[in-house]
């Protein structure tokens, strides 16, 4: 579904992404892990548009995303989540996942103002949002602003938000990051219930239980480049991965640390750092 | 693909709530100025003519400022185009003599079509650099009045404009603007509330709260920056048209950029984004001064100080954001909300 075809990316002389190939299958979870650095995030902002990128296509079946404007990429089916929450904050939680229901046309919008038509349509609209609230179980908190949710709230609000288009390609950017073990357990829960036959999932984390718990298949990259990619068993035999950081004990801690201190934002739980032993 | 989302669950719709409440609360303002305005002396009905005016400026300017949260100082702009259009359409200037109705039209195209033509260049621009660059552009349009001589008459500006004439109904005396401009003003917080609460509304706000996220969602902040961009100056054409049949005569000095400030102000002291606070700052600002007057001397130091003291009060404004007109539909109308 979205397939990364010898992307590359360059920062100046550093190339943070370098020739990477992989393809993320729909009705499956796909995992990306990898070290602080290794350029997981820099794929998604790319395949997101927010970043362009030096050579090589990124596709949604045929349509090259890297040649569109970012807003066309959403229409093209592809949403995502933000590390850092963002939400529109003074804007009621409804009305932010109304946002991304928002007719493309500006004939439409024009017409839309004038109540010349699409009275039904944003009906329907706002029918979807609340179902796709109530699905999460935000159903209550509909009119509440967005700013003013808990934490761990705004973390779905932005879930439901990215859902409610219906994308073929979801792209969770750390959707657990600062989560406590509750509402990781939910978010997990809904996570696994998005799986759809259409719908191509892509999971960007750092707490391995999580990932080893619900990903269909991992990969793994390292300084820019895929070392590995297979299932959880496969990746965790892989002599390559083990070689490269994982078997070094020191450097389970490294990745640990550097989690911790790019999250310096959000909660991060004490004592429950990453650990490659499945629960 | 599977789509669970659309199983249906309708939304909490206030089919308990009443409507009727609300409308006539909204109704009561309009219909108020009807009956009691006519009645006023020539003064200050003049100052009520003047409030409405401004009133309507800040419900244009608030689509751009307030829900899109484009800072445009250059709002006056528009304002001059509106009137230039019907100095030189209606007057002995070119001894042309257009219907009122018909440059109503003309005038506010114009100006929307400005602010389109100034919308494609600066759109991608944010903060001071659009507040700079529409400043600029309204200058521009102030400076062209001064100096197309041969066209506007220059400084002296352009005297002996028609009367204005609407359907066989002649707008001379300050109690027939007060019709008109209570009718438009209908018009227009119908318009900008509907604009609101539709999908451009929507789309606006997250330009104003995070534009990056918004076009991840699949907006097209130009176009929808464009759309309002046009319906802000549309409006603010309009005005100018009434503005220049009402005083029968404009010159450049009355688009200067204190104007523009006095708009911006308008919103801001009001409430961003909220039409009710447009008519309360419009309100305030222009009555103000006029209740300072016997200060001649100390009056814009008495002007400037109160604005800092609502300022700082009330810094999102006299009236917040969310109360507005729908708010008050729903508070009035009972049902759950």
């Amino acid at each position: 579904m979205l397939r990364f075809d010898h992307v590359t990316k360059r920062f100046g002389e550093l190339a943070a992404i370098d020739d990477v190939t992989f393809e993320v299958k729909p009705g499956i979870i796909t995992a990306v892990i990898g070290p602080n650095g290794a350029g997981k995030s820099t794929l998604v902002n790319m395949a997101a548009g927010s970043y362009g990128v030096t050579s090589g296509r990124i596709l949604i079946g045929d349509t090259e995303l890297q040649k569109l404007p970012k807003h066309r990429i959403a229409h093209a089916g592809l949403s995502r989540t933000y590390q850092n929450i963002r939400l529109f904050d003074g804007m009621s939680v409804v009305k932010n996942l109304e946002v991304a229901l928002v007719p493309p046309k500006a004939g439409s919008l024009i017409a839309n103002t004038f109540g010349l038509s699409g009275r039904a349509a944003a009906e329907e609209r706002r029918a979807r949002c609340h179902a796709v609230l109530e699905r999460l179980g935000l159903a209550a908190y509909a009119e509440r602003q967005a700013g003013s949710l808990a934490y761990g709230q705004q973390k779905l609000v932005e879930l439901a938000r990215a859902i409610v288009a219906e994308p073929r390609v979801l792209l969770l950017d750390e959707p657990a990051a600062g989560l406590n073990h509750g509402e990781t357990e939910q978010l997990k829960q809904h996570i696994l219930a998005l799986r759809a036959p259409g719908l191509a999932m892509v999971l960007i984390e750092h707490d391995m239980k999580l990932i080893m718990s619900i990903s269909d298949t991992i990969v793994v990259m390292n300084r820019g480049r895929v070392l590995a990619h297979g299932t959880a068993g496969e990746i965790r035999s892989n002599t390559e991965v083990q070689e490269a950081y994982l078997g070094q004990p020191g450097a389970i801690k490294d990745i640990e640390a550097a989690a911790r201190g790019r999250r310096n934002r959000v909660r991060i739980r004490e004592g429950e750092g990453l650990t490659w032993h499945q629960p | 693909m599977e789509n669970p989302a659309r199983r249906a669950s309708t939304p909490p719709t206030a089919a308990t709530r009443k409507l009727w409440p609300g409308a006539l609360a909204l109704l009561a303002v309009p219909v108020l100025l009807l009956i009691v305005g006519p009645h006023l002396p020539a003064y200050p009905l003049r100052i009520l003519d003047m409030i409405l005016l401004y009133a309507i400026l800040g419900l244009g300017l608030n689509i751009i400022v307030g829900y899109a949260g484009l800072l445009d100082l250059g709002y006056v702009a528009f304002y001059a185009i509106g009137a230039y259009s019907w100095a030189l359409l209606a007057s002995g200037q070119f001894d042309i003599h257009l219907p009122f109705a018909l440059v109503l039209l003309i005038g506010a195209s114009l100006a929307g079509i400005a602010g389109i033509l100034l919308g494609i260049p600066v759109l991608r621009l944010r903060g001071d650099y659009l507040a700079i660059v529409t400043l600029g552009f309204g200058e521009i349009i102030r400076v062209l009045m001064n100096n197309l001589d041969g066209v506007t008459n220059g400084p002296q500006g352009i005297a002996r404009i028609d009367e204005a004439h609407l359907f066989g109904w002649t707008l001379s005396t300050p109690d027939d603007f007060l019709y008109l401009l209570v009718a438009m003003l209908a018009v227009v917080f119908l318009f900008v509330w509907r604009i609101q609460e539709s999908a451009l509304g929507t789309a606006l706000s997250a330009v104003r709260e995070d534009q990056d996220a918004a076009r991840g969602c699949g907006i097209n902040t130009t176009r929808v920056k464009l759309v309002a961009f046009a319906f802000s100056a549309f409006i603010g054409g309009a005005c100018g048209v009434v503005f220049a049949a009402m005083q029968r005569f404009v010159s450049p000095e009355s688009f200067t950029f204190w104007e523009s400030l006095v708009i911006v102000l308008v919103i801001v002291v009001g409430g961003l984004g909220n039409p009710f606070g447009a008519l309360l700052g419009a309100t305030l600002l222009i009555l103000l001064p006029e209740l300072l007057r016997a200060y001649a001397d100390y009056r814009l130091l008495f002007y400037g100080m109160a604005l800092v003291i609502i300022i700082l009060a009330r810094p999102r404004g006299l009236i917040a954001r969310q109360f507005g007109p729908s708010w008050l539909m729903r508070r009035l109308g009972g049902g759950k909300c």
